[in-house]
């Protein structure tokens, strides 16, 4: 049985040589050991570049919107990409038949300085790609219902569980670090607006001062904009280069919309269910 | 003379009766390392090879308030520039630091323009150096043309000794000289063999990149497909100029209230669209190519025409931080091997 990496290999050059894809988005190799990289193949003769290890840190959805208009994109997708992608399809960036997903279990992967697994990957609800052309490998298995339980909403609870004060102090220590280099913003796979509302400068809702309001602004303004699109793949707070919780804030909506309106995970399939995108006449106005 | 370990937290209390002095800290409950007050650095880090965030922003605030300006009570318009600069030590800083505010002094006190903002903080900072005892793997300084064991802008130079109990010091410049009057106190007379004689630790980087010529290589690659390849993982956020020890780029606005308002400016990075974004909408640098190339023209050529040195020190820290690897040191090496595009028209004198 071959591994991942080598079908990988082996799919990547098949799809570039009979042109059925125009790119394959996929993880190369870093400089550094148990460093991976994106990397983008359009030449069969560069898929031996092709690499999936323990370290293949990032999700790749976001890449297909740089990508698209050369041909249909050949994407590697794990529960994180695919869930992202069927969010961008959710959000029309992108069309499903202008890709090629890839499809790969995923186990989690590890911080390739310390060894330890990603947090994001130890928060993860769907280990296996939610939706793909082909599967590289056999499933893995999923975490399980007590696993998630113990993990999805712990970080919420324990900040929802602090006192008022307590809570505010948690909430500017985060803020006042926050360097606003939008790393969180380009990583996400739902953060696609054409113009983001930070660099709509003539209108002005984002000054550019650093400081703990424009801070505080910028953060809940976004947690807002993806409260029921996001995916959970966790993306933003591996990205942040000041190692900012920034999941806490996108969970805790999650819980709340859950607990509001029933809402189901985002990306788990294709179709604009957002909770926040529909009205019903039943829906609860207890916040109105 | 020598500074013993054991006396460094009294060295710092008493400084910082004078001066504000920044140590490297890695502050409890954080990943991410600066420099910090002393008084507020509950976890001092000078076994840090790096601090996460480079110490630039002691000279070159994120956010900097340059004047108030309105009405007064009267009628009269008034413009009342804001001037915070106060005594300040950076202590611990590295070789690549060293380096870097030299090419900020370039940039804000050089070629007949004097920033009063930059300069108001530049003159009273004393920088004490600290030669690196180790190096991360991230680290390439020397292939930079420094020396992790050595910075010779700093006022003070503090040079490990190998059995780790302390420093050798020597002042490398006036201000260093007259700054070591208020340390004798706390120094030793090097027994015995004198300075010569003590043994240091010496390190260099384990990280090499072939940077050799780079600046001239450069100037016919403007046009080379090579950015195009480069700039695909990119994601044009601005972590590597944010966590840059040498980006320099800012933007002035302004608060308006009713009767007054305040200018700050603040960082901005050439990775962000509105960057270059002009009135009407026209962006020289739209695309993302043009805009990562102009990063590392930026680092590797164009202020080196202008200068005469590179603005990448070999830190690391972009190396580090990028979150898709996008490596400086692997895009040094491809220029080196890359081959020359020739129906590059090359004529930048």
């Amino acid at each position: 049985m071959s591994t991942i990496q080598e079908q990988l290999r082996t799919r990547a050059a098949a799809l570039l040589e009979s042109g059925e894809v125009a790119e394959v988005i996929t993880w190369g190799a870093g400089r550094f050991a148990n460093q991976t990289t994106p990397v983008f193949l359009t030449d069969p003769a560069d898929t031996g570049k092709a690499v999936f290890n323990d370290y293949c840190v990032n999700t790749l959805a976001k890449y297909t919107l740089a990508e698209k208009g050369a041909g249909k994109l050949a994407v590697s997708v794990r529960g994180c990409d695919a869930r992202g992608i069927n969010r961008m399809i959710a959000d029309n960036q992108i069309k499903r038949e202008e890709l090629y997903l890839i499809g790969i279990p995923c186990a989690g992967m590890k911080d390739r300085l310390t060894e330890e697994p990603l947090p994001k990957c130890v928060e993860c609800t769907h280990r296996n790609p939610v939706v793909y052309d082909e599967l590289l490998g056999e499933a893995v298995a999923e975490p399980g219902e007590e696993a998630i339980e113990q993990t999805r909403f712990v970080e919420v609870e324990a900040v929802e569980a602090l006192d008022r004060e307590l809570r505010l102090a948690h909430f500017e220590d985060v803020f006042n670090r926050c360097i606003r280099c939008y790393a969180c913003r380009e990583v996400c796979p739902v953060c696609t607006c054409r113009e983001c509302f930070v660099d709509q400068q003539r209108v002005g809702w984002q000054g550019k001062q650093n400081n703990l309001a424009e801070n505080r602004y910028y953060n809940l303004t976004r947690v807002f904009h993806i409260a029921d699109r996001c995916v959970e793949c966790g993306e933003c707070a591996r990205a942040c280069p000041m190692d900012l919780p920034l999941m806490e804030l996108n969970r805790k909506m999650i819980k709340d919309l859950s607990g509001l309106f029933a809402a189901g995970e985002a990306g788990l399939t294709s179709e604009p269910e957002n909770a926040l995108g529909r009205y019903d006449v039943n829906d609860v106005e207890e916040f109105m | 003379m020598l500074l013993r370990k054991t006396r460094l937290d009294d060295l710092l209390a008493a400084l910082s009766v004078q001066a504000r002095v920044y140590v490297p800290a890695l502050p409890s409950g954080e990943s991410a390392s600066r420099f910090v007050l002393v008084q507020q650095a509950n976890n001092t880090a000078f076994d840090l090879v790096n601090t996460t965030m480079p110490p630039k922003d002691l000279l070159f605030p994120q956010t900097q308030k340059m004047y108030r300006y309105g009405f007064d009570d009267e009628g009269s318009a008034f413009i009342d520039p804001i001037h915070d600069a106060d005594d300040t030590v950076l202590f611990g800083l590295r070789s690549c630091d060293m380096r870097s505010i030299e090419c900020m002094d370039d940039v804000f006190l050089s070629k007949g323009y004097d920033d009063e903002f930059y300069g108001s903080r530049r003159e009273r900072l004393t920088t004490v150096a600290i030669a690196c005892a180790e190096v991360a793997e991230t680290c390439f300084c020397d292939s930079m043309g420094l020396n992790p064991n050595a910075a010779p802008g700093a006022d003070i130079q503090l040079s490990p000794l190998a059995d780790g109990s302390g420093y050798v010091v020597a002042a490398q410049t006036g201000k260093g000289e007259a700054a070591l009057v208020g340390w004798s106190e706390f120094l030793e007379r090097e027994s015995g063999e004198g300075a010569q004689g003590t043994p240091l630790l010496s390190t260099s980087c384990t990280l090499k990149v072939n940077a050799e010529g780079i600046k001239t290589r450069l100037d016919g690659m403007f046009e080379h497909p090579l950015w195009d390849e480069v700039s695909k993982k990119c994601i044009t956020c601005g972590t590597c100029t944010f966590v840059c020890p040498t980006c320099h780029c800012f933007d002035i606005g302004q608060e308006n209230k009713m009767r007054d308002g305040e200018r700050f400016r603040c960082w901005d990075s050439c990775m962000f669209s509105s960057y270059t974004e002009m009135a009407g909408h026209h962006n020289p640098r739209a695309d993302k190519t043009s805009r990562v190339r102009q990063r590392f023209m930026h680092k590797l050529c164009f202020f080196e025409d202008r200068y005469g040195k590179s603005l990448c020190v070999g830190c690391g820290r972009c190396v580090e931080k990028c979150p898709v690897a996008l490596d400086i040191t692997v895009l040094i090496d491809e220029i080196a091997s890359a081959v020359p595009d020739t129906k590059e028209v090359t004529d930048v004198a």
